[in-house]
């Protein structure tokens, strides 16, 4: 890859990495707590709140957007909060069908937009390559707030305290790269890194097979002129792979 | 090697390659065409002086795109960006044009040359809302279908051209009023043999042949979406066979992106053809150039009322 190269993939490499810096980590737990689809149910509500937002023809990306793509999955987070006490086995199952009822929802919001079928598209696979610098600040400072709180209250953020970090960053990442990539950056690396016993190795090999999903799917789409946001997706799923395939025993110990 | 010597040998180096550059005139410009259409065109008037890349094909919605890294390497590079405009390209032309970080072709600039603002737009809404669909207050941008337009825009397109590359001007000069001999020549061809389609009736899948209808005098009585860029619904779809049931078109005719089931279902119904016509360059194996989508698309209609 050259400089040329180099300089038009650039934003979309730093998003991916904004986004990585957190997913990864958050990955492990929602994996742990077996909560797989929360992040589907919260992007998809927080997709369903920018979708709102734009049916009241607020402007793209002004904070009215924000406000209301945020404030959809705090209420997410307060409904998951309260669903996963009191009917703690069918969580799951409830997040489940919350992604459905969102994604359909958003479905019948645009059913008389004309540009509703590609809003849809964009929700889900994301327009990486369109990201500039300019929006990648505000993610910047956001996702670091939120890593300090991760890392510094770990033993004590719980219940609402999770979701609501979740839904934070979800409804950032979810708008930069789209709900596809936004699922493999949180599962991929932290299934290939499940069964390492230390959690500083698990985050670093984590980290590690994210930024080569990237790098690899970025140079791809490169090589071969393709949708950045799918060729990631597999680069992820090849790099968490060969990881779990080659990983020396002595990390499961 | 000493000093003054090393600075000869660069400087005759740079001799050498502006001498290279002078001498080989082949693609002076680097030209980012929006529509098929439009590449056609530039290949027409500039032949090899430029470099054209199309961002869609007759395949692709030109409304909606896929961003791919090509897109904006080659919106970076290119001298001159050549689309439709009238908000055609809405949903995607701004990102790319701010990615491509590239100041020649920004809005307002000489490398930016709107096709839609050289030619007379119909369909021009009375009423802005975003109720009534996928309106473009600039009216119905797919201009291309009536050859007329295609004239006007490769006259300033000509000049354009001119303007950006001074130096070759006299060989676009000479190219375009070649280009216009014989497109005068073959419009008039074209409407004589049209004539036999004055006053019939389409049914359209999209907005797509307004102007094509225009030029023919053909009507279309209908479109398959209740409002542009809606997909077709049940609901409508039972409308209109309804409506057009007493008085059934010649044909329903849409473009190689639409979707064909809502076509078929109306077309089976009604008992009227489903007709696909190309719609741009590449749209058939046939159109391979401005004058052959022409020929194959009169070729298609003109079939319908033997």
């Amino acid at each position: 890859m050259n400089a040329f190269e180099l300089s038009i993939v650039a934003p979309a490499l730093l998003a991916g990495l904004l986004v990585l810096s957190t997913h990864v980590a958050l990955g492990q737990e929602v994996l742990t707590r077996g909560i797989i689809f929360i992040d589907l149910a919260i992007a998809q509500v927080a997709g369903l709140g920018v979708i709102a937002a734009d049916t009241m023809g607020w402007e793209p990306h002004g904070w009215r957007v924000q406000a209301s793509a945020v404030s959809a999955a705090l209420v997410m987070a307060v409904v998951l909060n309260w669903t996963g006490k009191r009917w703690h086995d069918v969580q799951e199952a409830l997040i489940g069908a919350v992604f459905i009822l969102a994604a359909t929802a958003g479905i019948l919001i645009l059913a008389g937009n004309p540009h509703g079928g590609e809003h849809l598209k964009e929700l889900l696979v994301g327009q990486i390559l369109w990201v500039t610098y300019g929006q990648l600040f505000p993610v910047a400072v956001l996702y670091a707030g939120c890593l300090l709180a991760w890392f510094v209250f770990y033993q004590r953020i719980q219940g609402f305290g999770f979701y609501a970090l979740f839904a934070l960053v979800v409804t950032a990442s979810v708008q930069l790269v789209g709900v596809y990539l936004v699922f493999a950056s949180l599962i991929i690396p932290a299934l290939a890194t499940r069964h390492i016993s230390s959690r500083n190795s698990r985050y670093l090999w984590g980290y590690l097979i994210g930024l080569a999903g990237y790098l690899s799917g970025l140079a791809a789409s490169m090589r071969w002129d393709l949708p950045p946001g799918a060729v990631i997706a597999w680069g992820l799923a090849i790099f968490a792979l060969a990881f779990s395939w080659l990983a020396p025993r002595r990390l499961r110990e | 090697m000493n000093r003054s010597a090393l600075t000869r040998s660069i400087l005759s180096g740079l001799l050498l390659i502006s001498l290279l550059a002078v001498a080989n005139p082949a693609a002076a410009l680097n030209v980012f065409a929006c529509e098929a259409e439009w590449g056609a065109l530039v290949d027409e008037l500039a032949g090899e002086l430029a470099t054209v890349t199309v961002a869609t094909t007759a395949f692709q919605d030109p409304h909606r795109l896929q961003a791919r890294p090509s897109l904006i390497a080659s919106a970076r590079t290119a001298d001159l960006l050549v689309c439709t405009g009238a908000e055609l390209e809405v949903g995607w032309m701004p990102p790319l044009l701010l990615r491509s970080g590239n100041p020649n072709i920004q809005p307002g600039r000489p490398g930016n040359f709107l096709a839609a603002d050289f030619v007379r737009r119909i369909e021009i809404p009375v009423r802005l809302d975003r109720a009534q669909g996928d309106v473009h207050p600039q009216g119905n941008p797919h201009i291309h279908l009536n050859p007329n337009n295609i004239a006007r825009v490769a006259r300033e397109l000509a000049q354009r051209l001119q303007q950006l590359d001074p130096a070759n001007a006299q060989q676009y000069q000479t190219r375009a009023t070649d280009f216009l001999d014989r497109w005068d020549a073959a419009v008039e061809r074209w409407e004589i043999r049209g004539e036999m389609l004055a006053g019939k009736r389409l049914v359209a899948h999209h907005t797509s042949f307004s102007y094509l209808a225009d030029w023919l005098d053909l009507e279309i009585v209908a479109t398959l979406e209740s409002k542009p860029g809606i997909p077709p619904s049940a609901s409508h779809l039972a409308t209109l066979l309804e409506q057009l049931q007493p008085a059934r078109p010649l044909a329903i005719v849409r473009t190689p992106y639409d979707n064909e089931k809502p076509s078929a279902w109306l077309s089976q119904r009604l008992a009227v053809p489903a007709l696909l016509l190309p719609y741009t360059i590449g749209g058939n194996d046939r159109a391979n150039n401005l004058f052959e989508l022409f020929e194959v698309t009169l070729t298609e209609l003109g079939a319908l009322v033997l």
